[in-house]
């Protein structure tokens, strides 16, 4: 096996479960859709907190999405070959990590414009929005697929992993909804850009190890 | 230098027999301290100009803020050590801690809150330093409730680990975040413990009781960590032997 | 005394009950982890003793 062949199979293995995927996405559509039904659907609402309701739903659907990450895996066995594979686990697992990414922020982005509609997203801060996604989101999946190791080997472990993680992903909540809203009252916004780019290099280090370690722990 | 007593810590036999006669009166003089710095506190310390006597609650606010922060620390230092160099006290020590933290965030949690009721006339506001702490209870949540899910000790061990220092990195973010999200909601609004200058005979009494708290919580953690010893090499035979010699 | 009486003291101009409150769920707590901390050490140990003696006796 080699790193180019881990990475084909990946893909190969989310196209053929793309029922998995599809469900997350679907989930944050239903997440995003209770906030107008449950609490007001007026855009007085809606516009100012838009941005703050995408990114609580993106971040729920990514916690769904990465609890099962390693579960299959895991029970088919495939997980101990990698460890025994002889190439760098954490580097495994950082392309497994892309793969699910790229997996599921790809239709997320797709159907952005059309939910920043639906909730009267200001305008001017749709692709700051678009940014913030884009480089807020691989830092909840490193972060996550820490989790997602430590609990592969339980067979309820989804609620753990939202308990475990979601501290975690405060900040880059934080950093993320304050940089649209910056946007939207035209204030500088790079700086916070720049803090989402810290936190996500700061997980790219440390991540891929500590999930290697979680899952050569959990496949003894 | 001699490296001997770190490899010395290692061993759950050895830190059981130096630690024994040690937890009691940790615990004791943890006790008095603290007894003695609230009463301080409470009874003698003068009135604070501002919140008058409400700001009584700092001797038992602050103390168990403290704590629970030193705790976590604590944990993900521990939890470094067991990753680097698999010391098999680590792990331990995370297990029995972690619940003694959580109880050190909650009480700084209520205690914050019913201090907020006569200072900003609510319950809960959300300030940066509340806010933080109830971040901080989520997170010994989180690790209590891995420790008890997972039955497998060895895995459990490297799985507590792992999320203590992922904690211990992320700590500071977390708290910067989180204080940096307040003033941008918040405006600046008036903090409960941030005051200029604190006089000495209201700042002596809160140090002597978060030492008081400090080795109260000390000994917790050391008898919580033999239990967990005994538990752990309950076949070996030391065990056997110190368990059939005194009641303790 | 910081106070000029008992019931000073107690009512604390009136924010009695917010200081007492807070320290008797203080109390109350630490007491709690006290206790499960001393219960759970000696029940182990007497489960651990009563396991040797009938070792013994096999």
């Amino acid at each position: 096996m080699t790193y180019l062949s881990f990475i084909k199979t990946e893909f190969l293995v989310l196209w053929r479960r793309k029922q998995d995927v599809f469900n997350a996405l679907l989930f944050f559509i239903i997440v995003v859709v209770l906030f107008p039904l449950g609490v007001n659907p007026s855009s007085d609402f809606l516009a100012p907190a838009a941005d703050g309701i995408i990114w609580c739903a993106t971040v729920l659907a990514i916690l769904m999405a990465i609890e099962g990450m390693f579960k299959e895996d895991y029970t088919d066995g495939s997980l101990e070959q990698l460890v025994i594979s002889g190439l760098s686990l954490s580097l495994l697992m950082l392309l497994k990590t892309t793969a699910q990414w790229l997996a599921v922020l790809l239709p997320l982005l797709l159907m952005m414009p059309l939910l920043a509609e639906m909730l009267y997203l200001p305008d001017g801060s749709f692709w700051v929005l678009i940014v913030t996604l884009v480089i807020g989101t691989p830092s909840l999946f490193l972060i996550g697929s820490i989790g997602a190791a430590l609990t592969v080997s339980l067979k309820q472990g989804a609620m753990l992993v939202m308990l475990l993680m979601l501290p975690f992903y405060l900040p880059v909540i934080i950093f993320a909804t304050s940089a649209v809203r910056a946007a939207q009252l035209g204030l500088p916004y790079l700086g916070l850009l720049a803090m989402l780019l810290a936190v996500f290099l700061l997980s790219l280090v440390i991540a891929p190890f500590m999930t290697a370690i979680a899952i050569k722990a959990s496949t003894n | 230098m001699s490296w001997t007593w770190f490899h010395k810590l290692g061993s759950p036999k050895w830190f059981f027999h130096w630690s024994k006669s040690l937890a009691l009166p940790l615990f004791g003089f943890g006790c008095i301290c603290l007894l003695f710095g609230l009463v301080w506190g409470v009874a003698f310390a003068p009135e604070d100009y501002q919140q008058g006597n409400s700001f009584r609650i700092i001797y038992i606010h602050v103390p168990a803020a403290i704590l629970a922060q030193s705790c976590y620390l604590a944990l993900g230092l521990s939890g470094l050590v067991f990753l680097v160099w698999q010391m098999k006290i680590a792990p331990i020590f995370i297990k029995a801690v972690a619940p003694v933290g959580a109880v050190m965030a909650l009480m700084a949690l209520v205690s914050g809150a019913i201090w907020g009721k006569p200072t900003w006339g609510t319950w809960w506001v959300w300030d940066a330093r509340l806010t933080s702490v109830l971040v901080l209870f989520l997170l010994y949540m989180g690790i209590i409730a891995l420790q008890n899910s997972l039955n497998d000790v060895t895995l459990a061990n490297k799985a507590v680990a792992v999320i203590s220092v992922v904690g211990l990195i992320n700590l500071p973010i977390i708290k910067y975040s989180v204080e940096w999200w307040n003033t941008l909601h918040q405006g600046a609004t008036f903090t409960l413990t941030e005051k200029p200058a604190m006089p000495a005979e209201m700042w002596v009494p809160l140090l002597i009781s978060t030492i008081g708290l400090y080795c109260l919580v000390a000994g917790l953690a050391l008898w919580r960590m033999q239990t967990e010893i005994l538990i752990r090499e309950h076949r070996s035979n030391w065990v056997k032997q110190e368990v059939m010699k005194d009641g303790l | 005394m910081a106070f000029d009486n008992l019931t000073d003291f107690f009512e604390m101009g009136r924010h009695g009950v917010y200081v007492w409150s807070v320290y008797g769920f203080s109390t109350v707590s630490l007491a709690l982890i006290t206790w499960s901390t001393l219960s759970k050490r000696h029940q182990i140990q007497e489960t651990l003793r009563k396991r040797f003696l009938r070792d013994k006796t096999i």
